[in-house]
């Protein structure tokens, strides 16, 4: 038995596939584009592939993320904030505060001992500093997303950026650039920025988070600059699994193990 | 525009109230009220006064004069998915975007000529400066002299004179501006009725507290507020009779509001006031019912007939949303604990700086009783602002953490 858990995003569908004793046999991501259906058919149809198993042979399947309710053969459809809290138990049994940053919302979930939600909380209104944030950002400073992990590193921290709103800091890093501040204090002061967001989002469902164990999930925890900043802010270091963006669909196969084994 | 909509409203639920006549018909009969009126402030023919959400509508009703808060209005426009014209011409004519979509809607409506232009305007200092702004401007465009109930915060004897001179001078006002007079017969009289509403609610809220409960997400979406207009009238007490009588029947056959109810709410502050899937969604998937809203009680006592001035001032000035925020937090936490809920939600209205700006305080002081909060961030008015997946995550998630983790159930 074979249990599915797929997590439609705004950025990327992402799947997992675990065998009957839990074991991770497959993960993809792929890019979610404009056609959800498409995007889910291509992340199955990867982890399949790499089992070697049709779909036929799936007993349950739960979907998570944004776009869950399209996912058509569901035994169920969690949320997000269920499903990354799951699957980072079960990467990081002492996690007790979870950070997710997502192509367009952020979380911050506090985790009971058993692993199950105790409280949380998600971005206010606008999605500045999530991964549509820090694409826009790689684009006003014509890096690649990926380059600007450790674009940071050797940077003073002398700049601040004084907006977060996406329009307003990508005009702002253009002026900055324009006047010839160094790329490394510009993106310093970009991820200290996406920081004290988080650390507001994270302190109004812990407030005494100094101290706590702190994980992270979501594409934007690819970003060491952001991890660091985060890690300085809580002063500790954050634990990123090595495949972050697929803890939520990792978390939606276990569950999907759970309800597909209890009859 | 707003007559025919009030009119043919009105039309449609007799009909289906005579047609449905042995089913519960409460909300119907609520709803059948309000739409008439809706129409008597548009139908040219009745003395019109716009308010403020504290004024005392009793009062205003024996003097003849049919009176009704502007937010109101505001609500209306968003139930008929037409704000956003008027939500625009606000924008328009300067007042900002980032304030209270209630009043940016009425704002807009003054100016497009959608509000019939009142005999008198009577504002309220309490329970926000926004709805005193709005006011001022709808005073401004309706050129009406503006009329300002200053309503003290402090619960003391002084105070609740200050407050009973204030309503005769309002009358002295009105009778100078409409020529009709305050008869002292119809002003007790009056205060019979609003009592008599008064003691029947207290009974509907009573019932409502049962375990399962009679009420569901939709049964007593904005009544407190509402009600307030119809206190004072043979209506309110028709209206507040059809609710007991609907809720005890229910009680009595073994019938809940939602079936098999399993978690129970509180809603803070108002409504989302446009069509939403969000509370069918929380009673067809979760068996989740809002036995309570925060503006649903009585916080009151009966108004003496011989002095209804000290009465309704000191009923004003006792309104939990009146002065600071911890008076409003007591109520909520009592709220909670009388109607035993497992969570509550907070809208956390866009550009309401008194509920967004309590958030925080009101949250940690329900956690202290061990019940968790999920905040929306939801304009209840602006059609254009609505997310409704991000606030079906929201809700979704809350209800998976209800029901999963041992904390947040340990209420």
């Amino acid at each position: 038995m074979y249990f599915l858990g797929v997590d439609l995003g705004s950025l990327s569908c992402d799947a997992v596939l675990l065998d009957n004793n839990g074991g991770v046999l497959a993960s993809s991501v792929v890019p979610t584009g404009a056609r959800n259906r498409e995007a889910i058919a291509r992340a199955t149809d990867e982890v399949l592939k790499v089992a070697g198993i049709t779909e036929h042979q799936i007993k349950a399947t739960v979907s998570t993320g944004y776009g869950r309710d399209r996912v058509e053969k569901r035994l169920a459809a969690v949320t997000e904030i269920t499903c990354h809290a799951r699957g980072i138990r079960n990467l990081f049994e002492g996690a007790q505060v979870l950070i997710d940053i997502g192509g367009q919302d952020s979380k911050a979930v506090r985790l009971e001992t058993n692993g199950q939600v105790a409280d949380f909380a998600m971005n206010d209104k606008c999605a500045a500093g999530t991964g549509r944030f820090l694409e826009a950002m790689a684009r006003a400073l014509q890096v690649d997303i990926e380059e600007l992990s450790d674009l940071d590193i050797g940077a003073s921290g002398a700049v601040t950026l004084s907006s977060m709103c996406t329009v307003f800091a990508e005009s702002e890093v253009v002026s900055l650039i324009a006047d010839g501040v160094a790329v490394n204090e510009i993106v310093s002061g970009l991820n200290r920025a996406i920081a004290s967001r988080i650390v507001a989002l994270v302190r109004r469902i812990a407030p005494a988070s100094n101290g706590l164990s702190i994980a992270m999930s979501g594409g934007v925890a690819h970003n060491h600059g952001v991890v660091r900043a985060l890690g300085h802010a809580f002063e500790t270091n954050i634990f990123v699994p090595s495949k972050p963006d697929t803890v939520g669909a990792l978390g939606a196969a276990l569950i999907a193990r759970e309800k597909g084994t209890q009859g | 525009m707003m007559l025919q909509y009030f009119e043919r409203l009105a039309s449609r639920l007799e009909a289906k109230i005579q047609k449905d006549s042995d089913k519960p018909n409460a909300r119907r009969k609520f709803a059948l009220e309000i739409a008439k009126l809706g129409a008597r402030l548009y139908s040219g023919e009745h003395r019109v006064a716009w308010c403020g959400v504290a004024a005392p509508f009793d009062m205003l009703s024996a003097m003849n004069i049919t009176s009704c808060f502007v937010e109101f209005v505001g609500a209306m426009l968003a139930a008929t998915g037409a704000v956003g014209t008027f939500l625009e011409e606000s924008e328009h004519g300067g007042f900002a975007a980032d304030t209270c979509g209630y009043h940016r809607a009425v704002i807009g409506a003054a100016i497009k000529g959608v509000m019939p232009v009142p005999d008198v305007m009577i504002a309220t200092t309490c329970p926000c400066t926004g709805g005193l702004a709005a006011m001022e401007n709808l005073a401004r465009t309706f050129n009406k002299e503006l009329f300002v109930l200053d309503v003290p915060s402090s619960d003391t004897p002084e105070s609740v004179k200050y407050l009973a001179d204030q309503y005769k001078d309002m009358f002295r006002f009105i009778s100078s501006r409409t020529g009709e007079s305050l008869d002292e017969d119809q002003l007790r009289a009056a205060m019979e009725k609003s009592n008599r509403a008064r003691e029947l609610m207290v009974e509907v809220y009573r019932l409502a507290q049962s375990v399962p409960s009679p009420a569901n997400g939709q049964s007593l979406a904005n009544f407190g507020i509402v009600m307030a207009l119809f206190l004072g009238t043979d209506a309110g007490i028709e209206i507040a009779q059809a609710y007991r009588d609907e809720f005890d029947e229910m009680i009595r056959s073994g019938q809940s509001g939602v079936p098999e109810e399993r978690v129970r709410l509180l809603w803070l502050q108002n409504r989302i006031q446009f069509k939403n899937p969000l509370i069918k969604m929380l009673e067809q998937e979760y068996q989740a019912s809002i036995v309570i809203d925060e503006l649903n009680d009585i916080t009151w006592e009966a108004i003496d007939p011989a002095d209804p001035f000290t009465g309704i001032a000191k009923r004003t000035i006792t309104v939990p949303f009146n002065g600071e925020v911890n008076r409003r937090l007591n109520h909520v936490r009592g709220l909670a604990q009388a109607y035993k809920v497992d969570g509550a939600v907070n809208p956390c209205h866009w550009g309401c700086r008194q509920g967004t700006g309590a958030r925080g305080l009101i949250q940690a002081g329900l956690k202290e009783l061990g019940i968790p909060v999920v905040n929306l961030e939801v304009d209840c008015v602006d059609t254009r602002n609505f997310a409704e997946g991000q606030l079906r995550t929201r809700l979704e998630a809350f209800m998976e953490m209800l029901r999963t983790s041992p904390s947040a159930q340990t209420a």
